[in-house]
């Protein structure tokens, strides 16, 4: 049946040639880019107007200036717009990228000074803000957030997924509402759901400032990423394969379970650790939930624990020239982790992407 | 759609297939397995009501005792007999931050997203989405201590180059001499982490524009600008819009970011982006909590209820504009 569409359509395929380059518009191109830098590299070495000044004053009109004149002589009247639209492309391209380099750079280049095997084993007992930094590190908030996000996980993930299975397997009445109420939890901010477990638990004295207070605060934060994802990939099991195993006599719950969730197995792993990426740097919750610890504490239910977002908070706070320190080196811990979790989601598409 | 149809039409003997999504279970098994999925399905009803409900009974006694002041008025004191929590300034400054963030991040991110899907070459293209994806994964903890360490600086010379230069005008008036931690640059900060949010959206729904139109445009002799402005802008004005709803109610709810860059103050800072004094809801709280008395805590907690209902309100707002232009498309 599609390769009849195929067919018909290969037939007419369009042309387009205004999408072509040739040598003029190149050159335009060129004379675009060239001029307006050069200007401005000339200016900015030999007189002393301040940076930020001269991009905004001086090059963002030379450089629209020369790219109009540019395209004008390429394409004329009408090219001066796509003139317009092409600076304002490449300078938002070029700002983002400066944001994220910028961060990205600071926090490699100040943690690297930190990092070291103490800096990652070793915990915060007595360590005030002025102690050398050969001393003391993160080992018990590496601990504590692997804690938290553990138990976030064990609420989060069964019941994201259930969501996820409702909408798409089981189909009820209510899965227009179930998913309206997943989309509405995905707008709580962070620090409403950590008041949220503040005062239903904390207040209420069921446990105190603990690892399992913060993970029912990232578990709420988990749960509507979980359960969108999860959906997402839910939907991509063919139907066939459903219908398939009913024709066979199995039940629902044996065609959810062995059926459709192995099929999905990947995509849900995928949902699972967006889920942890999604909160693994959150501080605001933790701040209400799981307090700060300087010892390493793994009992889940009492005493409060530390946690990386938590630590840098805290050692940030103080503002010596070595608790700032660490709270870099602490970043670059938080960044690797969350860099592991980026390129494990990457890895595990890819390979889904080659089985088939 | 219309070929799967004809073809099963020519075999009329062919059964219509059966959809057993809807039917009722019968064993009781598929009982217990509906039921558990049906209970946990309906757990983010529960954290909704939980939130609702925890939050106003803590603090519905101090809200009471406030009145309507405690969203209007400016004093916030926790001292025994004198007490008073009001947090207006609060409230304003998280609006007014979160709008300083939306007209510094709609331009960049309507334009990033008009860069992915019709400029940039697609190495290019590939390389900004995986750009936006990572700046979209980096922890707000992360972006508060660069913001406080490394932009903040560089920021605050921005500002006072700004006054320098624009400061007859009232925004950028700044008698203080002061330009760090302001919300110039809360809102700075604001908009790098709303920006992901809003390029995704816009960028999904200018990807469907169909193609046919933008060659009908360029066809007929418009510029690619030209496309843009009258077909896939247009086409994709509802899903915009309500990416920037949501990047607004992102905006509304960041905490720690805007507590290391932000000067909390109780008194309003109306329109002046320079001067080091500024409100927001989520950083208030995370700044009083540690110190605060039993009443004070209920009045956070109200607070944090304000906020709620706020973001709520958003991005509900928000899902419905993206659901109904989404939809207007497929049909």
């Amino acid at each position: 049946m599609s390769t009849t569409l195929e067919r018909e359509t290969s037939q007419i395929q369009p042309e387009r040639p205004w999408a072509k380059q040739n040598k003029s518009t190149l050159v335009a191109n060129l004379i675009a880019v060239i001029i307006p830098t050069t200007l401005l590299a000339i200016l900015f070495f030999v007189t002393e107007i301040p940076g930020p000044v001269l991009v905004v004053a001086f090059f963002f009109p030379v450089q629209l200036l020369t790219a109009g004149v540019t395209t004008f002589f390429d394409r004329g009247k009408r090219g001066l717009g796509d003139a317009v639209l092409s600076v304002a492309c490449v300078t938002s391209f070029g700002l983002v990228l400066a944001l994220l380099g910028s961060v990205v750079f600071s926090v490699i280049a100040r943690g690297l000074n930190t990092l070291s095997f103490s800096f990652v084993s070793q915990n915060n007992i007595y360590i005030s803000p002025t102690t050398e930094i050969s001393y003391g590190g993160v080992g018990h908030a590496i601990l504590g957030t692997l804690l938290v996000v553990f138990i976030a996980l064990i609420i989060a993930v069964p019941l994201g997924i259930a969501s996820a299975i409702y909408i798409t397997d089981i189909r009820g009445r209510a899965a227009g509402f179930v998913r309206f109420m997943v989309q509405a939890m995905s707008g709580v901010p962070s620090i409403v759901a950590g008041l949220f477990i503040f005062a239903a638990v904390i207040l209420t004295d069921v446990v105190g400032f603990s690892a399992i207070a913060g993970g029912l605060a990232y578990a709420i934060l988990m749960l509507p990423t979980v359960a969108r994802t999860a959906e997402e990939v839910l939907k991509l099991v063919p139907k066939d394969v459903r219908d398939a195993a009913v024709a066979l006599g199995s039940s629902r719950a044996r065609v959810t379970l062995l059926i459709v969730i192995p099929t999905a197995k990947t995509g849900l792993i995928t949902a699972v650790v967006l889920g942890i990426a999604r909160v693994v740097g959150e501080t605001a919750p933790l701040l209400l939930t799981t307090s700060n610890a300087n010892n390493t504490n793994l009992n889940p239910f009492t005493n409060p624990v530390a946690t990386i977002p938590v630590y840098i908070f805290q050692f940030l706070g103080t503002g010596y020239e070595t608790s700032i320190n660490r709270a870099w080196g602490a970043a670059l811990v938080l960044l690797l982790i969350v860099s592991i979790l980026f390129a494990l989601t990457r890895l595990i598409s890819r390979k889904k992407r080659e089985k088939q | 759609m219309t070929v799967t149809s004809s073809t099963l039409e020519t075999k009329s003997s062919y059964p219509e297939p059966r959809y057993f999504g809807r039917e009722k279970s019968r064993t009781t098994s598929d009982k217990i397995f509906s039921g558990t999925v049906i209970v946990s399905a309906l757990s983010s009803l529960f954290v909704l009501t939980g939130i609702l409900v925890y939050l106003s009974t803590n603090s519905l006694p101090i809200i009471i005792d406030q009145g309507i002041s405690f969203i209007t008025g400016s004093t916030w004191s926790n001292i025994e007999g004198e007490e008073s929590f009001q947090i207006f300034p609060m409230l304003y400054g998280t609006l007014f931050n979160a709008i300083i963030a939306l007209v510094i991040a709609v331009p960049i991110s309507v334009f990033l997203a008009l860069f992915i899907v019709f400029l940039a070459p697609k190495v290019i293209s590939r390389v900004l989405v995986i750009v936006i994806d990572v700046l979209a994964a980096i922890p707000s903890g992360i972006i508060g201590l660069w913001g406080f360490l490394v932009f903040t600086p560089v920021a605050a010379n921005w500002g006072e180059l700004l006054n320098k230069y624009l400061g007859f005008i009232p925004v950028f008036a700044n008698d203080q001499g002061q330009y760090a931690r302001s919300p110039f640059i809360a809102g700075w900060i604001l908009a790098i982490m709303i920006i992901p949010i809003i390029t995704v959206v816009s960028r999904e729904v200018l990807a469907q524009t169909p193609q046919e139109l933008i060659d009908a445009s360029r066809g007929l002799g418009g510029s690619l600008s030209g496309a843009i402005r009258m077909v896939a802008l247009p086409y994709a004005r509802g899903g915009i819009i309500g990416g920037v709803m949501l990047g607004l109610g992102r905006a509304l709810g960041e905490t720690i970011a805007v507590f290391f860059v932000l000067n909390l103050i109780f008194d309003v800072n109306f329109y002046q982006i320079l001067i080091p004094e500024g409100g927001n809801i989520a950083s208030m709280i995370v700044a009083k909590f540690g110190e605060a008395t039993p009443n004070e805590i209920n009045a956070l907690l109200g607070a944090g209820l304000v906020l709620f209902i706020m973001t709520l309100i958003v991005n509900l707002i928000a899902n419905a504009i993206v659901k109904r232009s989404t939809r207007e498309r497929l049909s």
